[in-house]
């Protein structure tokens, strides 16, 4: 009989405290929390399977999946990003835990390797006016709205912390997948690069 | 320095890692082979040795901060100037570069 209980644990519980940090002068001008009801799962076309992969999910899912760096939405709140060459990462709503790679696995099955990554990533969203400005003092890539939209997604670093991001919204609004381990990090770097513009954290916020 | 990944875009070559020469061949030495004579030079030129041209160079890059792809770059080593990028999978599937 174990004599301790092991309590699932979202990967920025104990350190994004919610509240309003940095300057205080204006209205904050970034937006941070962490999004802790979402499913996770790396899906892999298994060798020349690439066009039956890319068929059958289109059937199953109703969207095909982005062969460029892109975003798309399937039916029931799941979405697809791009993840490499013939790699993509799936994303359930809401998911329920080890929802998301029984529910893919189905109409994959042969076709591509899906394995849940729910607990291996940590996805934080940073939206507001000056977003845009805090993610470029640590990511080399360029945001500006002329390069990046809405659904445009990209692997890269920010501080040195390979990450995978994508843009939701024009606000903008942008979420960040970080490998949990260095989510610490990761934090430390985001809300001190944000401190200028003042910044609002929420511990979690829903994913829809 | 900036290298267009096929897959990516163009970036800077901090999310990159550089391997080495793209025109070198891993030798067919069947396992127990002798390591002497022609045996011994194939792999002492697969190891040890290389060119050290002025100008264009064929190496493999690694996107390693990006879609982690293994990429042939063509460069002019003394300019730096990119003059051709292929993705090394399809370059090592048709057999005009050796596995890694
Ligand atoms: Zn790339």
């Amino acid at each position: 009989m174990p004599d301790q209980a092991l309590r699932q644990r979202a990967p920025l519980e104990a350190l994004a405290r919610p509240g309003r940090f940095g300057a205080t002068s204006a209205a904050a001008g970034v937006m941070l929390s962490e999004i802790r009801d979402r499913g996770l799962a790396s899906v892999a076309a298994r060798k020349n399977q690439r066009a039956a992969l890319l068929a059958a999910a289109k059937s199953a899912f109703g969207c095909g999946l982005p062969t460029r760096p892109r975003r798309a939405f399937g039916r029931d709140g799941l979405s697809f990003v791009w993840a490499g060459p013939d790699q993509w990462v799936a994303m359930l709503d809401h998911g329920p835990v080890g929802g998301i790679e029984p529910r893919l696995a189905a109409s994959l099955k042969g076709l591509a390797s899906v394995v849940d990554q729910s607990d291996g990533r940590a996805v934080v969203r940073i939206g507001g006016a000056r977003a845009r400005a805090a993610l470029a003092k640590g990511m080399p890539i360029d945001l500006h709205e002329r390069a990046f939209t809405p659904g445009d997604a990209a692997l890269t670093f920010f501080s040195h912390i390979n990450v995978h991001i994508w843009q939701v919204d024009e606000t903008p609004t942008y979420e960040i997948a970080v490998p949990r381990s260095f989510v610490g990090s990761f934090w430390h770097w985001l809300t001190e690069a944000s401190a200028e513009f003042g910044y609002e954290a929420t511990g979690s916020n829903s994913s829809a | 320095m900036r290298i267009p990944c096929p897959y990516c875009g163009e970036r800077g070559n901090a999310e990159y890692a550089y391997l080495g020469d793209a025109g070198v061949s891993r030798p067919q030495t069947p396992l127990g082979a002798a390591l002497e004579g022609a045996t011994l030079d194939a792999w002492m030129n697969y190891v040890y040795l290389r060119d050290n041209p002025a100008g264009a160079h064929r190496e493999l890059w690694y996107h390693a901060s990006g879609c982690r792809a293994w990429l042939i770059v063509t460069r002019n080593v003394s300019t730096h100037e990119i003059l051709n990028v292929e993705a090394a999978n399809g370059a090592i599937r048709d057999g005009r570069v050796g596995a890694l």
